[in-house]
């Protein structure tokens, strides 16, 4: 990579370079496999982390990777992000999934959103009770296949062997291992990343933690006071700070799931749902567990339309509707039946009347459980685009001397790859004299153009 | 059991030293240690509630000759039919409405194996460590060597179990299909061979497939495994509503003239491989709504309501004389 100017100047910038090597060693030797704490938005818990995968910035930063990396399905076209987009809130927008193979789930992708407080991941499987025992599911599961990679795992790690940075990441993420390049770490550096997936900054929590009186509208204010009404009853399933009754976190002995039937489907009368998608009796076999889903975090619902476990519910608006009708009437088909006489539906889920005025309150209360950062937010991004701002470590645009010291320190060999992801650009897992060099320009002349999520 | 005076003189030569090892004279304080994890008094052989000399003689001699297990191998065969199972092969009448049948995968576990005396004692095989077939008391049997269409395969196959057994007349057989409770509900992600082979892998239901059969093409496929499983505290599964562990009895049957076929068409004779109950996946995944697995999982000898093992009904495995 040339940059402009650079060439006649260069051994000056090979001096600043230098002198950066000593502050390097005295400051940031230390660095690697330092305890990671998470950041969490003021008012939010500390999720509970299993002991054997404690966080760090290794994991996190490899696990990024990973959840991008096509060459982990079995043909080599999917990602864990081809379903779960940050631009959806890590949903995909469909209905219904569709695997690396064409085949389509059952069940609409679920949102990551703030997925390390959920104590049963999936819409209804309560023995996946940690993100490390659910990354398997989608790798592995057959029926459907998601990512296919059933008795070709070692084809894919021997595709990621091959690549010079995943050497130095897995190395430095699991260190002091013969062949880190395993199932069980692949599983830990990916749930490390999803636990990251964090969001709380959205016009509700500004409001209620005292940052802004003026951050809810008028209109979302009285729709807040719907949502926690008994006439509605939406909290009891959705409530807390996550929006959803099945969380936990550091310091909860207690882990809590709620798997709701909220009268969906009736197809015989009797209760029954799609055979396809039974829900929680697919697991128990218990009668009453018919039609029982997890009831969803409803943060940042803009971005993860349409809406319940099979997609079924294209808008907030028919959303509403639903609830207010306790169930949904289905006239025709072979799944017609109507819902609100599940024998198996919660209590909860009785009908109301709302005014137009009130939908559209409650309506502007759900949009204020947005986080527009969170789905733009550059650590969750895909880090096989390069961002174009070199040595940019903490990714605001800006490269400070600070930053210029972790990208020498990465290319030294004494920081791990992870503090400083923008100081390889071109992804051979280490700093290259011409990208330091691009960093130092950085430094002094600022981020060239628009940075971004574009190559440079 | 007659002492020698080689032996005696071996003994008495070794008291010092047994008394001389740290922790030993404190270890046979210990009572506990002397009663074995059955809690039988260690050394009482016949249960009379004393130890005498002949069987403390005989504790001796194993000391000084090794405990005296001979080396068995157990032969299993994957059939279809008459035919030895091949990846990719077709076999013809399979089935209550005997169509063509072109398996893709053939491979399952095997545990808590046991040989049987002519008197009806079952004496446990100790199986070898191999780090690759053989954990704990599990086997894996493994007829598909990856060739198409058992792409999900691996190229190495197993058909023997290795183990030792006390010496003595056999004249049958008794293990279980599946993997045992205890070992069925860990990580996988980290699991040891054979309990590391993803294709064997069931993580939704939180645990293995006992039996996976695949068909290259019309996606008929078995997945035998518990289902209905619970924790009973976090992270730590305390049951499962239908374990659907197979019991096989195979009698009369011989380690060193017989081999043990696991038969396809035997296991399939009455399902309609051309059917499959609406709603459900192609072939059976051992779900209790789907009725295609009925028929199976009676030849599997497991009544499908309950998921509790009837020996009597199974027919998969049967003895054959070797070749």
């Amino acid at each position: 990579m040339r940059v402009i100017g650079i060439e006649k100047r260069r051994p000056l910038y090979f001096l600043l370079v230098g002198l950066l090597v000593y502050p390097v060693q005295a400051l940031y030797g230390t660095e690697a496999q330092m305890p990671y704490v998470l950041e969490l938005p003021t008012g939010f818990p500390k999720p509970k982390v299993p002991p054997d995968n404690a966080l760090s910035i290794e994991k996190i930063a490899l696990g990024r990777f990973l959840f991008y990396d096509r060459r982990l399905s079995g043909n080599q076209s999917q990602a864990c992000a081809s379903c779960h987009q940050q631009a959806l809130a890590f949903t995909d927008g469909r209905a219904r999934a569709v695997g690396s193979t064409g085949e389509v789930h059952p069940r609409s992708a679920m949102s990551l959103t703030n997925v390390a407080y959920a104590t049963a991941l999936g819409w209804a499987n309560p023995l996946l009770d940690s993100l490390e025992r659910q990354v398997l599911v989608p790798l592995f599961n057959e029926r459907p296949v998601e990512l296919g990679l059933t008795g070709k795992e070692e084809e894919a790690f021997d595709r990621l062997r091959t690549d010079l940075r995943y050497q130095r990441m897995f190395a430095e993420a699991f260190p002091d291992q013969r062949d880190p390049f395993t199932l069980g770490n692949v599983v830990k550096a990916i749930a490390s990343f999803e636990r990251t997936l964090i969001s709380g900054n959205t016009p509700y929590d500004r409001y209620v933690q005292g940052l802004d009186d003026h951050a809810l509208s008028e209109e979302a204010f009285f729709g807040g006071r719907l949502f926690f009404s008994e006439r509605l009853e939406c909290f009891h399933c959705h409530g807390g700070f996550n929006f959803t009754a099945s969380v936990t976190h550091e310091g909860n002995p207690f882990d809590e799931t709620s798997f709701q039937n909220n009268g969906l489907y009736n197809i015989d009368g009797r209760g029954s749902y799609p055979p396809d998608n039974t829900g929680l009796f697919e697991i128990t076999h218990i009668p009453s567990d018919m039609g029982r889903f997890k009831a969803p975090t409803l943060r940042n619902l803009s971005y993860t339309a349409p809406y319940m476990h099979d997609g079924s519910i294209a808008t907030l608006e028919e959303v509403i509707d639903h609830y207010a009708a306790g169930g949904r009437t289905i006239h025709s088909g072979p799944y017609a039946g109507d819902g609100s006489k599940n024998p198996y539906k919660s209590n909860f889920v009785r009908g109301f009347v709302l005014t137009e005025e009130e939908k559209q309150q409650l309506l502007a209360f759900l949009r204020s459980l947005d986080d527009p950062e969170f789905v733009t937010n550059p650590r969750f991004s895909d880090p096989f685009e390069p961002w174009a701002c070199v040595a940019d470590c903490n990714y605001d645009r800006t490269v400070t001397v600070d930053e210029l010291v972790r990208a020498v320190g990465l290319a030294l060999g004494i920081s791990p790859l992870a503090v400083c992801l923008p100081a390889d650009p071109s992804g051979e897992g280490d700093s290259t004299i011409d990208e330091l060099l691009q960093g130092v320009q950085a430094l002094l002349a600022g981020c060239q153009g628009t940075p971004g999520m574009t190559r440079p | 059991m007659k002492m020698n005076w080689r032996k005696a003189v071996a003994l008495f030569a070794m008291t010092p030293v047994w008394f001389a090892e740290p922790g030993r004279w404190a270890m046979a304080q210990d009572v506990s240690a002397r009663f074995d994890h059955r809690g039988q008094c260690v050394g009482d052989r016949n249960g009379d509630g004393q130890v005498t000399i002949d069987e403390l003689v005989a504790g001796v001699n194993n000391i000084l000759d090794g405990c005296g297990y001979t080396p068995v191998e157990i032969r299993f065969a994957g059939h279809v039919g008459d035919e030895p199972f091949h990846c990719g092969a077709t076999y013809p009448n399979v089935g209550r409405n005997l169509g063509e049948f072109t398996p893709s995968d053939f491979r399952f576990y095997i545990s808590n194996i046991r040989l049987i005396t002519p008197d009806d004692r079952e004496i446990p095989v100790l199986l070898e460590q191999d780090g690759m077939w053989q954990l704990e008391d599990i086997a894996l049997l493994d007829f598909e060597n990856k060739t198409s269409p058992c792409v999900n395969g691996t190229v190495q196959t197993n058909d023997t179990v290795r183990g030792r057994v006390a010496p003595g007349t056999y004249n049958g057989i008794r293990f279980v299909l599946g993997v045992p409770f205890r070992r069925n509900h860990g990580d996988a992600s980290v699991a040891p061979a054979p309990l590391s082979l993803t294709a064997m892998f069931w993580s939704w239901q939180a645990g293995y497939k006992f039996l996976r059969v695949d068909t290259a093409l019309d996606g008929y496929r078995i997945h035998v495994g518990s289902t209905g499983c619970y924790y009973a505290q976090p992270g730590v599964v305390g049951g499962c509503a239908r374990p659907n562990r197979a019991d096989i009895v195979l009698r009369p049957f011989s380690p060193q003239d017989d081999v043990i076929v696991a038969d396809l068409a035997a296991l399939l004779a009455d399902s309609d491989l051309g059917q499959n109950e609406e709603g459900t996946p192609p072939g059976c995944m051992s779900d209790p709504g789907d009725d295609d697995c009925d028929a199976l999982f009676r030849n599997l000898g497991v009544d499908f309501a309950s998921g509790q093992p009837v020996a009597a009904l199974q027919r998969f495995f049967r003895v054959m004389q070797r070749q």
